[in-house]
């Protein structure tokens, strides 16, 4: 018998759609019970690629795979009034309720925080909106790279003097996936002292510009607006140089000694073995030379090689890999990061990417692959809503389910 | 006021750096006590009563232990042994080597929660590696793919490993927690900050371990569902006597759109020149064939425009368009932001007070607060030793006096 996860005994509805499904993942993983609700004809992330062998499908689709391994799904027409009144019901056994609908839009299916806590008063709503549920921009549209306009971190990417560039992973989306996660299981604890559930306001612009570490202080202690810089990190002490066979990114935060003697064995120091460079204030004004040094040092090396001998010594170096070299990444197999998921339907196992911790008393597990399209309707709707069949039967011929 | 959520939770913090500070910064702020355990001399990172370093450390407390002396680890222990929860990103010897592990900490507390949020997990033949977030964004492959056309790395500005590890483990200590709360029993979590920021490129993965893609910049292809136009457009110079400041040609204008009544809405709102009726752009998939074309009609009409102007126009026909915003644009003149509150003010030390970065949501049964400015190393000494450990003032003298804590 498997201990149960860290948040077993928790329900949650995931009413999200693409940009916030993470949200519900992350409860989905940690052991809660996470139903889906998805349009009749399956949710519109079914119909983002990647798919299954490049063959468009709603059940072949990776795009949702990734964002709803773990969870139930279940067909459900809010738009339609009765539709709406089934997601009441629901929600009267539910912990919480996750949205993204535009702001309003929950309250005019009456599906408000007002009306779902009337059905239960300990119910915790959590509604993550582009701009939020005020303010002058509530009704403007973004999607992953608008946000990343709006909140300072596609400025700083790329190199001065050219283009911005377009950060990768829809990091917008998967920060406010986190702050959600984050902003919910917070109201769990309050409503363990008040016993009230709560609505929770979430922000994506506000959640992207919080994941942009230095932008934000920079101004309020500097009054500066950070340039874009290259791989030169904002720090100074990392910047990506390139080897024989690929790049690597060099680090000036480790042993500088022993970097340095390396460096000089090789020929290669020129003026690094001044003692000023010790000094890690030294380095960071004179980072660009610095660097433009090391490059030259590093360019005959192959990039493997260098990294083995450079962490030998404890140096933070970096190979500047390409995501397909995770999945022959020694130490993410030793972890067992990779897990294999059966999809029966397709005859296939495939490997996704896991959980990033190890919790030794609720232990992260594969408790079921994607759901297909309204696959755990009856169940829910039949079997614990107790619904009844002639009523099942209805609400499926007028499209509601 | 109701009290914050997470009041009466105490989380010994041995982390540092970015991704564990900010975890720790995340309990705090929703009202746990963190108490950081440091050295009197860290690496100079900044002043913590300002900017960055104020948004990692703030609402803490700060006691300078001498970790490297026997007594000032068993006051350690003794604190822990008052915690919930304790946080560290070292790799395993370092907790193990201190006694300050989980399997030596339960037995002193045992339903105590630990989090170690180390750079690559502390088992693995690269569990000793060491690394930062700039280092794990290059090894997962977001370093390599952020890149222009010509395929060469061009970023990354800032460091989204750290902030991802730090959601990440705030996210796991709000799971323990949760669970001990339920059960009774605390657990060790042992968090790969290098995992957390690979698990999130997961739709490219899969397509790797399905279809075997080779992984490609995406450049300014939508990452989502198919657009165009889906880009960043040139805009109007910012002049030095126009108001918002300093002379600026560096502005531009994102726009998504990825609906054919989005693509009509576009259209209109740009005056419908005769461009956005050539046969050639009147599908989504002949408007990603045809998108060079596409963009530079574009870039003439934003390059006319302020992003401002043209933001405002895109968006009262609800089309998707943000400003490229920089720091001053979203610190001070961002409307949204502001009127939302989500630079709040902080009093420092100084008497005088700063702008904190805020917390992106807001929780009607009681939002989390910035409670104060980063202290400094030691300033809560006596609060840390006399009210949480009990200790008299010539105790604590004496421990000051023989170098087991530091003032």
């Amino acid at each position: 018998m498997n201990p149960p996860g860290a948040l077993a005994g928790l329900r949650v509805l995931d009413l999200t759609d693409y940009r916030a499904q993470l949200c519900a993942r992350i409860f989905a993983d940690l052991g809660a019970d996470v139903i889906k609700i998805e349009t009749p004809g399956g949710d519109a992330a079914r119909r983002i690629g990647p798919f299954v062998d490049d063959v468009p499908h709603p059940d072949r689709s990776l795009f949702f795979w990734f964002y709803n391994l773990n969870k139930r799904a279940l067909t459900l027409d809010v738009h339609h009034p009765e539709g709406a009144e089934v997601l009441r019901k629901l929600a009267r056994s539910a912990d919480i309720v996750i949205e993204s609908f535009a702001p309003g839009t929950m309250a005019r299916l009456g599906l408000g925080y007002d009306d779902l806590r009337r059905e239960n008063p300990a119910l915790i709503l959590l509604s993550i909106a582009p701009f939020g549920q005020t303010g002058p921009y509530r009704d403007f549209k973004a999607d992953d790279t608008v946000l990343n306009a709006l909140s300072g971190m596609l400025y700083v990417n790329g190199f001065p003097g050219r283009a911005p560039v377009r950060p990768l992973g829809l990091q917008a989306y998967h920060s406010s996936a986190h702050y959600g996660a984050i902003a919910a299981l917070s109201a769990l604890f309050a409503r363990d002292h008040s016993g009230a559930g709560a609505w929770i306001d979430l922000s994506m612009q506000e959640a992207t510009a919080a994941a942009v570490e230095h932008v934000a202080g920079s101004y309020f202690e500097n009054k500066i607006a950070e340039p874009r810089r290259g791989t030169l990190h904002w720090s100074r002490f990392f910047r990506v140089g390139r080897c024989r066979d690929g790049h690597i990114m060099h680090c000036t935060l480790g042993d500088w000694t022993s970097l340095i003697e390396w460096v000089k064995a090789d020929g290669k120091a020129q003026d690094l073995d001044d003692p000023a460079y010790d000094q890690v204030l030294h380095r960071y004004l004179m980072a660009e030379h610095l660097f433009d040094v090391l490059d030259d040092w590093v360019k005959e090396y192959p990039r493997d090689e260098l990294l083995e001998r450079a962490q030998l010594l404890r140096q933070p170096y970096a190979t500047v890999r390409k995501p397909e070299a995770l999945f022959d990444d020694e130490q993410l197999a030793a972890r067992g990061f990779f897990v294999a998921v059966e999809h029966p339907e397709l005859g296939r196992t495939i490997r996704y990417p896991g959980a990033p911790y190890v919790m030794n008393g609720t232990p992260w597990r594969v408790y079921r692959r994607p759901p297909l399209v309204g696959e755990h309707s009856g169940d829910i709707l039949h079997g614990e809503l107790e619904l009844a069949l002639d009523e099942l039967a209805a609400l499926a011929a007028e499209g509601v389910i | 006021m109701p009290p914050l959520p997470l009041e009466g939770i105490r989380v010994l913090d041995f982390t540092w750096v970015v991704a564990g500070p900010v975890a720790t910064r995340i309990l705090a702020d929703h009202g746990a006590q963190v108490v950081k355990v440091e050295r009197k001399n860290p690496a100079p990172m900044g002043n913590r009563k300002l900017g960055l370093q104020c948004d990692l450390h703030r609402g803490k407390l700060s006691a300078a232990i001498n970790m490297g002396d026997p007594r000032g680890v068993e006051l350690a222990r003794k604190l822990a042994a008052k915690s919930d929860l304790v946080m560290d990103n070292f790799s395993a010897r370092v907790m193990r080597a201190w006694g300050m592990d989980y399997e030596s900490l339960k037995k002193i507390k045992p339903d105590i929660i630990c989090v170690s949020m180390s750079g690559l997990g502390h088992t693995g033949p690269r569990s000793s590696y060491v690394s930062y977030g700039p280092t794990l964004q290059a090894l997962t492959g977001y370093t390599m793919l952020m890149a222009e056309a010509d395929g060469e790395p061009a970023g990354y500005g800032y460091s989204y490993a750290d902030m991802c590890g730090g959601y990440t483990g705030a996210l796991a200590a709000l799971a323990a927690l949760w669970s001990r709360k339920q059960t009774g029993r605390g657990q060790f979590v042992d968090l790969s900050q290098f995992e957390a920021v690979a698990a999130v490129i997961g739709p490219s993965l899969l397509d790797i371990s399905v279809n075997g893609r080779e992984q490609k910049p995406f450049g300014y292809d939508s990452q989502e569902a198919p657009a165009a136009p889906h880009g960043i457009y040139k805009c109007h110079a910012r002049k030095a006597d126009a108001p918002g400041g300093a002379a600026d040609d560096d502005r531009w204008l994102a726009i998504s759109v990825h609906t054919q009544a989005e693509w009509e809405r576009f259209a209109a709102a740009l005056g419908s020149p005769e461009w956005t009726s050539e046969p050639k752009f009147q599908t989504l998939y002949l408007r990603i064939r045809n998108r060079a074309e596409l963009d530079a009609h574009i870039s003439r009409w934003t390059a006319e425009r302020s992003p401002e102007d043209a933001m405002a126009a895109l968006q009262a026909a609800r089309v998707a368009a943000g400003v490229v915003e920089n720091g001053i644009d979203l610190c001070a003149r961002d409307p949204q932001l502001s009127e939302r509150g989500f630079w709040p003010t902080v009093a420092t030390a100084a008497g005088a007070a700063t702008q904190v970065t805020g917390i992106p949501f807001r929780i009607t049964s009681g939002s989390g607060v910035v409670r104060s400015t980063g202290p400094d190393v030691g300033e809560n000494n006596d609060y840390v030793l006399g009210e949480i450990l009990g200790l008299s003032r010539a105790e604590r003298e004496e421990l000051i006096a023989s170098g087991v804590v530091w003032l």
